[in-house]
């Protein structure tokens, strides 16, 4: 027997996904944040006993272990990366902290400033010029690289990013600047921004080289950590880990660039949501991750989730590289709701999960949306929560929402009421901006709820947004791990390069593919991967000249080798038709007057492997559910008797009208007035709308 | 076209009629969800458009105007425009019928004299009608465009003395009738524009009025236009009362201020913004009585509706930015702008100048003057620049291109109490952002040589302001270049006892024998190879330097944002040890001892006067 494990190390809990076969085996056990590689192999070895097996006959059955990390975003978090020094291009020493002006609230004049990852004494310029088309300008002072490094030193820097203006297009400088700095600070932590993220604009591009060299030293100790323990454990085979564009690549190809691993955690769910979409035939899909302190909103279109790159600000930051998009707001069980100035308001404070909602009995004091839910009798005191780890407490929440009615005239309940309306009018909005300005309709997505306390909420969401059908999968709670095992090996690289496509440069492209080929090739070979088993995606970035957006699409596509004869006089319109239909898709017109630029390649390589299986379809007989009990509870139209239903005693064929609660093991799902769900063949939810509600 | 027209559309409009009720929650879901219509506008407009200062600089607003033509939703955008759509909004509603206003309709209007800003700031707005033909909402898109078709690519004339020389001034033009495109209007209008660009930027923003006003009928369908109604009644009064409440925790008083612009145009000196703020209870009223008047003034004039909105601007940067910025903010306040001064100007003024100086020298008077009532949040405007220098050359195809200079804004954050400088701040013209090196030498010759922080540039003070910048640029061929020179003698002032920042000044040919300074005004050919020099002044301090934490003065001393003598001269601070080696430290007894000095010199100096 071969196994594929899925991981996915969250604040509180690490999740596992085991897959044997067609059979997937869930595990949940507590995070170690002191050496997250010890509650791995906690898990690991539980998934051991649980097959009968020593851990090393075990690991050396596993065919993967496929691995998404917090541990690049918890360093940005609490800001506790490697001391950082930058080597820029001299005049351009402050672009870090100029930011271009950006600032989170501009309004808000006591706002602090972001922390620096490298205050101004470690920002160092050397004399050199590079211009746009790649000609020298000034030639490198290679001494003042040498005196750099001196300060750097002095100082002691333990990690050093290097960002030269235009070294995109032509890397010479960096490079050479990146060999002094390895002779003179030996074994020091390098970054170079021409690998890192090689195109403009310089910002961007800085940034992003900055931020690698921060959180770089602890991704890669981290993982050289538990690749060690993973061979002492007895496994063979390569760790694979998830990157934010959704694929997953060696821990050799990671090294080089360590911000990929930001964000990989939620870019799991989004990979398994993808995938749940396919085979349950709704390809576009509105994905939402509800938990206990953020609503996560991401988007499937056509089956795939899009990495796309721009101005992704991550933790007060920016970072340029591929991330699959997902929006997050400040709103999840443990959101406090307060009455500000005559307003309800609920998040972005958070309770967190200590002390938690009021509910959970651990001292918290101030009234959560989890409180609410508790209130309109969607969650219950006399169901078991969270895999039973725990029961919900009243006292004190009634009181607490007591204290929000008398500012406001009115009772507890419409109190708790008014909350939930809040937080479900600001998670409404939330997708609306999520979907803003991508063309996208949201009625004709399909919803596809997880996390905790996603699908409590799914409903009325979808309604709000026209959208006629939600899906949750039976595994909603552990949503990511699954996903890690979905995502496939990728890499997903590009080039800059400014032509007309009127008269595009077919031997500079060519060239740009063939070195992005090369490189992939290379990884790819380390992970047992030969070149005959990867798929190759041709892309080109293209705009109107000065728009700051490129759109991106595919050009060619192919398995191993080829030989480029996509690259013929044909080339330049067919890109232009699919610009054009691109630019009319997303923005309604298209310049009659213009010719939009190539402003470079893409290449998206990536191999196939097995994933779970997801099931579909609807062959077993209807049957009506009988509820295991009945419960006073407000759905949005009034308190009335509800029937609740254990949603592990419900089968293929199962159906249930709204309104009506679902008590699965470790989620509550809410089946609104004007809404019925159905269990399909693989167990997992439906939810149809049948009628417009009042 | 009148003082008179300008008091009507001033005047305060009343309440919507509704015959609903509207509880706070759903008011509130429903404002939410006519900003979020608003966003998506923008948010279409930044993706879809061609000019750097749309999409690179964020120069670009999205709002709502209800059938009254208040200002229901302002929340997203540069905030420089967003409380002056609604007047221009205002014009064209005054004659629905003469215009014949209609379902699928889009206008577009940017005179001036007619509600307006400055003629780049083109108003592209689309009424919004109910299933019974009912005018409920106006949706505006605003953005500031690369040219106006005037003497001068841009729009911005040195020496204009009325409007015509700046380019076409439209009151209200419709550019799309019952959903059908008026090509022959806007052919009309991309004609009066030099660059190509233009169209597909005018094109983007009937796009995005276009698919807001349709979210909208959606949302007015679902609630209902008198449940609409009631909510945009209950938003803006809301407004009103958290405003109220802020200025009714004020101390009772009038506080007054003087803010100078060196020089109009034509070099006459110190041109004068008085403001004087009276607080009586939760009654704010902001009077400009005072204010430069002399009729020769060139190119100094601040639109009607830009003085309104600026004040505005200021005004709600010194509240909780939580309230909604809505038309409640102006039931709260009374303008009073007399006729005639530079901020209310007669008809046909020149206008394009005047958004930069006086306008923002408006809002740094009312921030001085309220600075004593609420000094954590007393920032001034950021834009002391008096205009980028802007550079225009020809393609070799003849076509004409012209670097704006969006690179060159400074960092001119001024520190507020509790906060040193960092970031931007609303007024004015605070959301532009840097434009990027790689992305304009791509389009333009010009080479941009630096642009690093200045040590001891901006204020020192308890809390320091940002370091102003040296920015240097290289023309890579032969050129026209225009620059307006202010703030060299009246730069950002220090608050509340903090000092100064440096003054601006801009040279030409720089490193060459025939090296000159900018005094005032410049328009001439620059050969291949000229560098110009922009010194930018930097963030005012805020509080006396010589209370700042002598451990912060030590980092900014390492950071080179202080020298060490400036670290001793400023702010009475004596470091041991050596900035080469980082090893600097505090000499506590040293510092005590100066600064105890200093204080007594400061002391003898303020009895002397």
């Amino acid at each position: 027997m071969s196994y594929r494990v899925g991981i996915d190390i969250g604040g509180t809990f690490t999740d596992f996904a085991l897959l044997k076969g067609e059979e997937i085996i869930l595990h949940k056990n507590l995070s170690t944040p002191e050496d997250r590689s010890i509650g791995v192999m906690t898990g690991l070895e539980r998934l051991a006993e649980k097959e009968g097996q020593t851990l090393s006959d075990f690991l050396g059955q596993c065919e993967a272990i496929v691995h998404g990390t917090t541990i690049a975003d918890n360093t940005l978090i609490e800001m506790n990366g490697a001391v950082t020094g930058l080597i820029t291009t001299h005049g351009f020493r402050d672009e870090m902290e100029y930011r271009r002006g950006y600032k989170e609230d501009i309004w808000d004049a006591t706002l602090k400033p972001f922390k620096q990852i490298t205050p101004r004494r470690r920002r160092l310029t050397v004399p050199e010029r590079v211009l746009f088309d790649g000609s020298v300008y000034e030639a490198l002072d290679e001494n003042a690289v040498r005196e750099a490094c001196r300060k750097l030193k002095k100082q002691k820097v333990e990690s050093v990013a290097i960002s030269l203006i235009f070294s995109f297009v032509n890397p010479a400088h960096e490079v050479r600047v990146a060999k002094i700095v390895e002779e003179e600070m030996p074994g020091v932590h390098l970054s170079v921004s021409h690998k890192v993220l090689p195109r403009g604009p310089e910002y961007d591009r800085t940034s992003t080289t900055v931020v690698n060299a921060y959180v770089g030293p602890r991704v890669t100790s981290y993982l050289e950590k538990l690749v060690s323990r993973l061979r002492d454990g007895g496994f063979k085979n390569q760790l694979m880990v998830m990157q934010a564009s959704g694929g997953v690549m060696t821990k050799e190809y990671i090294d080089g660039s360590p911000i990929r691993v930001l964000a990989s955690g939620p870019a799991g769910g989004v990979i398994g949501s993808a995938h749940t979409g396919r085979a349950k035939q709704s390809p576009n899909l509105l994905c939402v991750d509800m938990g206990g302190t953020s609503y996560d909103m991401s988007i499937v279109l056509n089956g795939a989730a899009p990495a796309t790159a721009g101005w992704n600000m991550h933790h007060r930051y920016l970072v340029g590289v591929p991330m699959v998009q997902v929006e997050t707001l400040g709103a999840g069980g443990g959101s406090i709701c307060q009455i500000n100035a005559g307003e309800v308001q609920v998040g972005p404070r958070s309770a967190g999960s200590e002390p938690g909602p009021i509910c959970y009995g651990r001292g918290g004091t101030e009234p959560t949306v989890s409180d609410a839910l508790l209130m309109l009798g969607i969650l219950s005191a006399d169901s078991e929560f969270a895999g039973g780890s725990f029961s919900l407490q009243r006292a004190g929440v009634v009181e607490a929402f007591q204290k929000l009615g008398d500012q406001m005239g009115y009772s507890a309940e419409e109190a708790a009421f008014d909350c939930w309306r809040v937080v479900n009018a600001n998670m409404i909005q939330a997708i609306r901006r999520a979907t803003a300005g991508k063309g996208i309709d949201p009625k004709e997505m399909v919803m596809l709820a997880y996390g905790g306390n996603g699908p409590a909420f799914a409903a009325v969401h979808a309604d709000a947004l026209g959208i006629k059908k939600v899906l949750v999968p039976k595994a909603s709670p552990t949503f990511s791990a699954l996903g890690t095992l979905v995502a496939k090996p990728t890499i997903d690289e590009e080039r800059s390069c400014t032509c007309s496509v009127g008269s595009p440069d077919l031997e500079k492209l060519k060239s740009l593919w063939q070195q992005l080929e090369t490189r992939a090739e290379k990884y790819f070979a380390d992970a047992n991967f030969t070149r005959d088993k990867v798929n190759f995606h041709y892309q080109v970035n293209m705009r109107y000249a000065g728009q700051n957006f490129a759109v991106s699409f595919e050009m060619y596509q192919c398995r191993g080798s080829q030989d480029y004869l996509f690259l013929n006089g044909a080339f330049g319109e067919k890109a232009l038709q699919a610009f054009n239909k691109r630019h009319m898709e997303e923005f309604g017109h298209i310049r009659e007057m213009e010719l939009p630029e190539i402003i470079g390649v893409r290449l998206v390589s990536s191999v196939d492997t097995v994933a779970p299986p997801v099931g579909s379809g609807f062959s077993a007989p209807t049957v009506t559910a009988t509820p295991m009990k009945i419960r006073r509870a407000n759905l949005g139209d009034g308190y009335q008797e509800t029937p609740v239903f254990d949603g592990d005693k419900l089968r293929p064929g199962h159906e249930i009208a709204g309104p009506a609660v679902i008590e699965e093991t470790f989620t509550t799902i809410v089946v609104y007035p004007g809404w019925k769900v159905c269990v399909d063949d693989s167990g997992d939810y439906e939810m149809r709308k049948i009628q417009q509600s009042a | 076209m009148s003082f008179e027209l300008n008091r009507k559309l001033a005047a305060k409009r009343a309440p919507l009629p509704t015959a609903a009720d509207i509880d706070p929650v759903t008011a509130s879901i429903i404002r939410g969800a006519l900003e979020t219509v608003c966003f998506e506008a923008c948010a279409h407009l930044g993706r879809a458009a061609s000019s750097p200062i749309i999409n690179q600089s964020n120069e670009r607003n999205s709002s709502i105007i209800d059938s009254h033509g208040r200002l229901v939703v302002g929340s997203v955008g540069t905030p420089h425009l967003t409380f002056v759509t609604q007047l221009t909004v205002r014009y064209g509603l005054m004659h629905f019928e003469d215009y014949d206003w209609g379902p699928g309709d889009v206008f577009l209007g940017n005179d001036p004299d007619h509600g307006g800003g400055h003629l780049p700031d083109y108003n592209v707005y689309a009424p919004v009608f109910d299933d019974n033909g009912e005018l409920v909402l106006v949706q505006a898109l605003q953005a500031h465009q690369g040219d106006t078709g005037g003497k001068d690519p841009g729009g911005f004339t040195l020496e204009a003395t009325d409007i015509f020389t700046e380019g076409l001034a439209i009151p209200c033009l419709k550019l799309v009738h019952r959903g059908e495109k008026r090509r022959d209007v806007i052919k009309l209008v991309e004609r009066n524009n030099r660059f190509a660009t233009f169209a597909g930027d005018l094109a983007a923003m009937i796009g995005g009025v276009e698919m807001a006003a349709r979210e909208h009928q959606a949302l007015i369908r679902k609630y209902g236009t008198d449940k609409v109604r009631a909510a945009l009644n209950y938003t803006v009064d809301n407004t009103e009362k958290r405003f109220r409440e802020e200025i009714a925790s004020w101390p009772d008083g009038t506080y007054e201020a003087d803010v100078w612009i060196d020089a109009d145009t034509q070099g006459t000196p110190d041109v004068k913004v008085h403001v004087a703020c009276n607080v009586a209870g939760d009654q704010l009223t902001v009077d400009l009585t005072g204010t430069d008047d002399r009729q020769h003034l060139v190119g100094v004039w601040n639109t009607f509706g830009n003085t309104r909105g600026y004040i505005m601007i200021q005004l709600c940067a010194m509240i909780d930015p939580a309230i909604p910025k809505n038309e409640g903010l102006f039931n709260a306040v009374e303008f009073i702008i007399p006729e005639g001064c530079i901020a209310h100007p007669p008809p046909n003024k020149p206008a394009a100048l005047g958004s930069f100086h006086p306008a923002c020298e408006i809002t740094e008077a009312v921030c001085i003057a309220l600075s004593k009532v609420v000094p954590e949040r007393a920032q001034p405007q950021v834009y002391k620049i008096g205009m980028p220098n802007a550079v225009i050359g020809f393609y070799d195809t003849g076509m004409m291109w012209m670097d704006q200079g969006v690179d060159s804004r400074s960092m001119d954050v001024s520190a507020v109490k509790g906060v040193d400088g960092w970031g931007s701040c609303p007024s004015s013209l605070g959301a532009l952002l840097l434009s990027m090196a790689e992305e304009s030498e791509a389009r333009f010759p010009v080479l941009n040589i630096s642009r690093e922080m200045t040590t001891d540039g901006g204020g020192a003070g308890q809390w320091r302001g940002a370091p102003g910048s040296l920015n240097v640029k290289k023309v890579l061929e032969p050129v026209s270049a225009m620059a307006w020179m202010v703030s060299a003698k009246h730069p950002l002032r220090g608050m509340c006892g903090g000092n100064d920042a440096i003054p601006y000044s801009n040279h030409f040919l720089v490193g060459t024998e025939k090296e000159y300074k900018i005094e005032l005004v410049e328009s001439t050919q620059l050969p291949a190879g000229a560098v110009m020099a922009y010194q930018h002044g930097g963030g005012a301090g805020f509080g006396p330097a010589i209370d700042r934490d002598p451990e912060a003065v030590k980092e900014d001393v390492l950071d080179e944002y202080v020298s060490l003598a400036a670290a001793r001269a400023k702010y009475g601070v004596v470091l041991n040890g050596s900035l080469e080696e980082y090893d600097l430290a505090v000499d506590v007894q040293a510092t005590q001892a100066l600064r105890k000095e200093m204080r007594a010199a400061q002391m003898a100096v303020g009895a002397k006067q």
